[in-house]
């Protein structure tokens, strides 16, 4: 591979255009760019971006039938609101609290007790009994829930928020616990991750061999149809033409190739991907928006380049450092 | 009682049906319920009365025992408390009831009868078994008792551990067996090795088995062991002993079965040799001048009053025919058909020596029956009882001896007497319970004295319920070095698991009963103890209607081919000709079948048909219990009523054609047709083996180490693990149902025991960590709680036991200590959930005596929680003495934890990998749990490994569970013709892709670093993975520097106390191999024993070296004069020399001074030659 010459810029203008965007699900497309910004995007988003998680519990009385562990580890994996997280600090450079956990800018407080008292039933202890101190970090059912009580008269069969479920409670059992939710990142432990799914996939460029296409009778045009797992071509009945009507339902599977191949007409098809185009999809816990999330991702990232980007006037960087400034 | 709150969780709504569970342990359950039933009384009816006679008067006492009681088991102190299992878990006592028994004394004949009731100390009493308080429970007292919802029982709780009698394999009651062995020769001069030999049981299940030897002159010798030593008689005499007979009649008895007219044709078994024989042994007889029955009665008498105990004051007659009674075929009660066994049994051994008919393989299951734990029990009570009668005998001869006046018709003082050992009794089952081991003179004729007993483990359910159903070869066999017995013989088809068995030493020896594989027992399918009296008549009253000749009145008979013997249980009914036997068998079977003709559903018939050379012919009916048997479908019987499954037997089924459901005829031809049909193929397989999804698709290997895996996983052990008290106990966290899973996970309720994760397992090479079997977990998901779990240790801290002083000591804090900080609450015992470091105290004991508190400290280099703590028994003051405390360990995945698939497919952790760095599937965005090498699979052909995975990843999307029961493919179904080529993956592809997945479970993954697609499809899905028990925290062992061992001061072995890995020899092999001296140096003597030793370089003595006093003087003085403590030079000198001019320093290890001064005490000296010089030979010792 031949070096550009000093001075020459790698500089792309990516795009982006979102084509769904909802709380918790994003779609969105991102062109003209490589592999590496999307896949340092993907990775951003799953493990640096910042959320706020329980980390410490106190347990006072547990009686549950689940072990201190269990429930502290459940409470753990509870996402919260976290929206505020971007703004905290984490513990371990909080100057206000030496990293002790018990001060406003890098903790939020959480008090949970429940006993059951009712005769027969067990109690179900759901997130929806966590109590914070701070109105901003919540489970996000709860958040959830207050929500649809304000729009209550928008959207009245919301149906019953349960939360989630911590432990159940027979008689007599008792659980009563001080949590102090901090901020962190997926990299540590997956209960910071904001994100459920997040993918991207690169958008496929298929070409049918029109020439081709017309050899083939209509059973075995169907048939070569049906061989995708994916609905990615369409048979249209009456004009007996194959069209692609869903390429982005393509999984690379080389289903369609094969089947040509057997069927003896190498070429019937040609799939590529585009290197500079890829489509994403990102689901989020609830912790944060999913908007929210692409846009810290970025923030993160840069503020990663900028990082390489400030320590680069020493030539502490050693040899990355000699890959940055060129030759 | 506990400290925790006992709150029992509530059982579930929907009661779970556990009856096909509580079918894998009836064999346990029933066989005791029988001891109890009627067992204990035939058994005690069976003991003969002790006579002691006075030896001042002529006074004879009978001692008769007479009725026994077993109590439910009752709490110690007050009455009427029942004691339930889960108390004796917790105080670590015996779960037992009150054994007493009533005995009759009388002096004399005509003397008055005095009845007392003896307390013979307690019996342990099995769970679930008539006694247990906890019978016939719904889950909901089950779990109110703190017991699971699925008690089988089956075990006893002797000291707080769960035992159980393993089932032993015995050889089969009753049935004259033709054996060759080596060992017979050694029985003296003229020994052959063939003999016939017939383990004969009586009806309170005490054995005594006969051998019948051939001698080399023709003749035959019948033996048996008395006492210690085998006893040989001359079959003549045991004949003519037996019955009033003659010469004539033995003679032609014993001929009868040879006719000139067949020649050597098929089924013939006997030679014209057969009258020579019976010449030779009636002249035998007639040497030693025996000829009537009562001349062979004296002469029997005559050589065993001495060695038959209580008899010493018979006559001859009286002693013989006690020894008939007792020794000779024991199942047998009239000496008519102890005649004609005897008969039987010779011709059989001519057989055998002339090779007419062929010897029985005595490794067959065909002649193998189980040993049960009732049946152990009532054997080695009898045992103990006739002891208790002897010492009581000694004790009171020894007495009356001793003192003049002592009077046997003192009922009291008598009693003083018998009272005296009576717990003995009781102790010695509680503790042939508890360490496994038979202590008895005369062997009672069982295959081993030692390991009767296991713990049942409760590791996991699959462990747990193998135990019970495990048959064990006997421990004789593991040291022998033939591997004939481990074979897998055709035989035990059906009844024991082919892939069920342990690799390594007991291979083949440790056997599981197959899932359908019953024992046969006292009670019929109604619970009503089986009347074999009753059996008996109806069945000879059947036989002969069918044409069965008895053998009474007594007529001309003759043998094979002509006609056959009808043996019932050991005993010869008659005989039925040759031509109408098949018929017989015939309809035997039907009555079989019939539920109310009064023969019992799992008779077995054995029928050998004539063969040329084959087994001994004849019909064989078998009504006993401890025998094996399985179901099969008998097709001769109209299909529609429900009554067409036969109970068949190891010994019947060798003769059978049964043929495999799969619709065809298994190669049978026309030439023998099937008369029975299989239920199901999976019947071969035992209960751990049958949970293996799809195992017909796999290498049979793999299926044999996965029924190893199964039960080494940790996962639910127990869902009152609450209230459990088990030393270890492994707990997996989040469990989870198997989505590929097989007929018997359903049935038998595995779901209240899982015991894994259904894992994303991706196949692929990735990052090279995944090579050698090892597998890269995802951080995330074991982050998100995957294979997370725990280990429970309790503790039994028992300070009663403990102090050999005798001093009072109990758990309490000191009052001065106002310490909050440590985990000691104020009772001395530690706070629930707290958490305890190494080294830390967690519990404190307060010495009544001195005053003294000593707190005792977590041992081992991990924290632990405090998750339980139990005090038993106050005492009177009350202070607590007995507590248990349960510790909880986090067992969190980490490198080098073990996890396996359920194909035998097992792997170490190398990697926990960040999520991102995962390969992603662009379409769904999953990352998988966990990454294996594709290596895994071409060498070890595990193929349902990727069916699983194909068919859990069509179920998920599906929704529903995959049934994975192995040759369910092969079944064939009604009005289907069998599937020929329709595999199972052409079922699962289609589905897959009508959820858009590839057909062949495959995906494109894109690599978590680079984001760029991979080259090759992955293979991707969920397989249900066990995480196995054995963890590295458990297990590492490192380090720098630490104790060593006092004499050598080498560093010590062992993990417990921080000890290293012994550096060994064929280590240092490789170090001096490659010549890394440097290492070699560092390994075996600087982190060893480096010493420098003061030679004197005279003498060439290590030993003689002793420090100046006046140096230590000198360095105080520096040290008063404030001047800097310079370390002077050892002021040395040599004693030997008496000069410090030649002292040098040398560096050795320390062992060898230690050699130097071994030798120096055997007067050895040993001197070295120093020298600086290279090309001087190095030192050496002379």
């Amino acid at each position: 591979m031949d070096r550009p010459a000093a001075g020459a810029s790698y500089q792309r203008f990516p795009r982006v255009r979102i084509r769904e965007l909802r709380d918790d699900y994003a779609k969105f497309e991102l062109r003209d760019t490589d592999a590496s910004i999307a896949n340092a995007l993907r990775r951003v988003m799953i493990a640096e971006v910042p959320t706020v998680a329980i980390d410490l519990v106190e347990i006072e009385v547990n009686s549950s039938v689940l072990n201190d562990e269990f429930i502290a580890h459940r409470l753990g994996l509870i996402p919260l609101t976290s929206a505020a997280a971007m703004q905290m600090r984490f513990s371990r450079d909080c100057d206000a609290c030496d990293g002790d956990g018990s001060c406003e800018y890098c903790s939020v407080e959480f008090l949970l007790s429940a006993r059951a008292t009712d005769s027969d039933q067990t109690l179900e202890v759901t997130a929806n009994d966590l109590r914070s101190a701070d109105p901003k970090v919540c489970p996000v059912d709860q958040a959830r829930a207050y929500q649809q009580a304000l729009n209550a008269d928008y959207d009245t069969n919301a149906g019953e928020q349960r939360g989630i479920l911590i432990v159940k409670l027979r008689r007599g059992q008792e659980l009563r616990l001080r949590a102090i939710a901090r901020k962190g990142i997926g990299k540590d432990h997956a209960k910071w991750s904001p994100a459920a799914t997040v993918t991207f996939m690169y958008e496929p460029d298929i070409r049918i061999n029109e020439e081709l296409m017309d050899t083939l009778t209509l059973d075995e045009k169907r048939s070569w149809v049906e061989s995708s797992p994916t609905k990615v071509f369409h048979l249209d009945p009456i004009t007996k033409q194959v069209t692609v009507c869903d390429a982005e339902a393509y999984t690379y599977d080389d289903e369609v190739i094969k089947k040509a191949e057997a069927m003896g007409k190498p070429g019937l098809v040609e799939i590529n991907a585009k290197e500079d185009s890829f489509i994403f999809t990102v689901e989020t816990t609830g912790a944060i928006t999913a908007y929210e999330l692409i846009m810290n991702a970025i923030t993160v990232l840069r503020q990663k380049l900028d990082a390489v980007r400030l320590q680069d006037d020493d030539g502490d960087l050693g040899e990355l450092g000699a890959h940055l400034g060129g030759p | 009682m506990d400290k925790a709150t006992k709150s029992a969780s509530p059982a579930g709504a929907k009661e779970g049906d556990y009856a096909a569970l509580r079918e894998l342990f009836r064999p346990h359950v029933e066989s005791f319920d029988y001891f109890l039933d009627a067992g204990l009384e035939e058994m005690l009816s069976s003991i003969r009365p002790m006579e002691i006679k006075d030896p001042n008067s002529s006074t004879i006492l009978k001692i008769t025992l007479e009725k026994g009681h077993v109590l439910p088991p009752m709490r110690d102190g007050r009455l009427g408390v029942p004691l339930y299992p889960q108390e004796c878990r917790q105080a670590r006592i015996t779960y037992h009831g009150e054994f007493k028994v009533d005995v009759c004394l009388q002096c004399n004949e005509e003397g008055a009868q005095i009845r007392h009731t003896f307390n013979f100390g307690h019996l342990p009493i099995m769970l679930m078994s008539k006694l247990c308080h906890l019978r016939d429970a719904d889950p909901h007292k089950l779990v109110f008792h703190g017991e699971e919802s699925t008690e089988m029982g089956g075990y006893f709780i002797c000291g707080g551990m769960e035992r159980l009698i393993r089932i032993l394999i015995l050889q089969k009651r009753n049935y004259p067996m033709g054996m060759v062995r080596g060992s017979f020769l050694k029985r003296g001069a003229g020994y052959t090795d063939k003999a016939v030999v017939i383990r004969c049981v009586h009806t309170d299940q005490s054995s005594v088995t006969i051998k019948l030897y051939y001698l080399q002159n023709g003749s035959a010798r019948l033996g048996f062991w008395l006492g210690g030593r085998e006893f040989l008689l001359p079959v003549g005499i045991v004949l003519k002993a037996l019955i009033d007979t003659s010469d004539r009649e033995i003679f032609t008895s014993l001929t009868c079965c040879y006719s000139d007219k067949y020649g050597r044709g098929k089924g013939v078994v006997s030679t014209q040799l057969i009258g020579e024989r019976a010449q030779i042994i009636l002249d035998e007889v007639r040497d030693l001048s025996l000829l009537t029955r009562m001349q062979c009665l004296m002469h029997i008498g005559k050589y065993f009053r001495s060695v038959m105990e209580g008899f010493e004051h018979y006559d001859y007659e009286t002693v013989a025919k006690a020894v008939l009674k007792d020794y000779i075929f024991v199942h047998l009660e009239n000496n008519h058909d102890k005649f004609n066994l005897l008969i039987f049994m010779l011709q059989k051994l001519y057989a055998i020596v002339d090779q007419t008919a062929s010897p029985d393989n005595p490794d067959a299951l065909q002649f193998q029956e189980a040993l049960l734990p009732g049946h152990l029990i009532t054997i080695f009570l009898k045992d103990r009882l006739q002891d208790w009668l002897r010492k009581s005998k000694r004790l009171i001869i020894e007495e009356a001896t001793k003192n003049k006046s002592f009077d046997l018709n003192n009922a009291l003082e008598v009693r003083k007497f018998l009272t005296k050992h009576t717990t003995s009794v009781g102790r010695a089952i509680e503790s042939m319970i508890k360490i496994g081991k038979v202590n008895s003179q005369s062997g009672l004729d069982l295959p081993q004295r030692d390991g009767m007993t296991i713990h049942a483990e409760r590791l996991n359910f699959h462990r747990y319920i193998s135990h019970f159903r495990s048959v064990h070869r006997g421990a004789a066999f593991a040291k022998m070095r033939t591997t004939a017995v481990r074979k897998l013989l055709p035989e035990s088809w059906g009844f024991l698991c082919p892939v069920h068995t342990p690799d390594g030493e007991p291979c083949g020896l440790l056997n599981h009963m197959t899932s359908t594989c019953r024992i046969s027992s006292f009670y019929n399918s109604e619970g009503v103890v089986k009347d074999f009296e009753k059996i008996k008549k109806s069945l000879s009253a059947e036989l002969v209607r069918v044409g069965m000749n008895p053998v009474f009145p007594r007529i001309e008979r003759s043998g094979p081919p002509e006609v056959l013997h009808v043996h019932l249980d050991g005993c010869i009914l008659g005989t039925i000709s040759s031509a109408r036997i098949e018929e017989t068998v015939n309809f035997l079977r039907k009555l079989k079948l019939l539920a109310h003709s009064g023969i019992p559903e799992d008779l077995e018939v054995g029928y050998i048909p004539l063969s040329l050379g084959g087994a001994y012919p004849g019909l064989y009916l078998f009504t006993n219990p401890a025998r094996f048997v399985r179901p099969v479908k008998n097709l001769f019987i109209v299909p529609g009523g429900k009554q067409s499954i036969e109970l068949i037997g190891p010994f019947e089924q060798a003769f059978m054609e049964i043929r495999c459901p799969d619709g065809g005829d298994g190669g049978r031809k026309e030439m023998f047709p099937a008369t029975h049909e299989e239920i199901h193929p999976t019947a071969i397989l035992s209960v751990v083996a049958n949970l293996t999804p799809w195992s017909d698709h796999n290498q049979s290997p793999r299926n044999m180490y996965q029924c190893q895996m199964a039960k080494q996983t940790m996962g639910f052990c127990g869902q009152a693990l609450k209230f459990r008290t088990d030393v270890k106990a492994f707990h997996l966290q989040t469990p989870q149902t198997p989505i590929v899973r097989t007929a018997t996970y359903n049935k038998y309720c595995m779901d209240e025991f899982p015991s894994g994760t259904n894992a994303i397992v991706a196949v692929l090479a990735y990052t090279g960590y995944d090579m050698e079997d090892a597998m890269i977990l995802n951080k995330s998901a074991v982050d998100r709680g995957m294979f997370r779990g725990h280990i429970y240790q309790t503790e039994c801290i028992d300070l009663s036991k403990k102090n050999r002083e005798n001093v009072p000591e109990i758990f309490a804090k000191s009052v001065l200590s106002r310490d909050t900080s440590t985990a000691i609450d104020s009772d001395g015992l530690p706070r629930l959930g707290q958490t305890v470091h190494p080294n830390e105290q967690y519990y404190s004991v307060y010495n009544r005596l001195t005053g003294a508190i000593r707190p005792v400290k977590l041992k081992g280099s991990e924290p632990a929680y405090i998750d339980y703590v139990a005090v038993n028994g106050a005492s009177s003051k009350g202070d607590f003495q007995k507590a248990n405390i349960r510790l909880r360990r986090v067992r969190n995945p980490i490198i080098g934890d073990k996890f396996s698939s359920r194909h035998g497919q097992k792997g170490v952790c190398s990697q926990l990998w960040p999520d991102i760095d995962m390969p992603f599937s662009a379409n769904t965005g999953m990352r998988p749990d966990l990454i294996i090498n594709p290596h895994a699979f071409p060498s070890r052909m595990t193929i349902a490994m990727l069916l699983e995975s194909m068919a859990a990843k069509a179920g998920s999307l599906h929704g529903k569970f995959i049934d994975a029961t192995p040759f369910s493919s092969s079944v064939k179904k009604e009005g289907k013709h069998p599937r020929k080529s329709d595999s199972i993956v052409d079922e699962l592809g289609p589905m897959l892709a009508s959820y858009g997945f590839g057909y062949h479970g495959t995906e494109t993954l894109y690599s978590g670093f680079f984001g760029t697609e991979m080259e090759c499809a992955i293979f991707i899905g969920p397989v249900y993975y066990q995480r196995l028990r054995h963890m590295v925290s458990d297990k590492f062992q490192v380090r720098t520097t630490g104790r060593i061992d006092q004499v050598t001061r080498q560093p010590i072995g062992g993990r417990k106390h921080g000890g290293g890995i012994r550096f060994g020899e064929m280590e240092r092999d490789a170090l001096l191999a490659h010549g890394s001296s440097y290492l070699l140096h560092d390994r075996l003597h600087s982190c060893s024993d480096y010493h420098i030793a003061d030679v004197c370089s005279f003498c060439g003595s290590l030993l003689t070296a002793t420090v100046i006093k006046s140096d230590t003087q000198k360095k105080d003085k520096r040290e008063m004069l404030g001047l800097p403590t310079v370390k002077l030079a050892k002021n040395l000198v040599c004693q030997a020399c008496k000069t410090s001019k030649g002292m040098e320093t040398v560096a050795m290890p320390y062992v060898f001074r230690y050699l130097a001064a071994e030798l120096a005490a055997m007067n050895i000296k040993l001197e070295l030659r120093l020298s600086n010089k290279s090309e001087l030979p190095p030192s050496q010792g002379s």
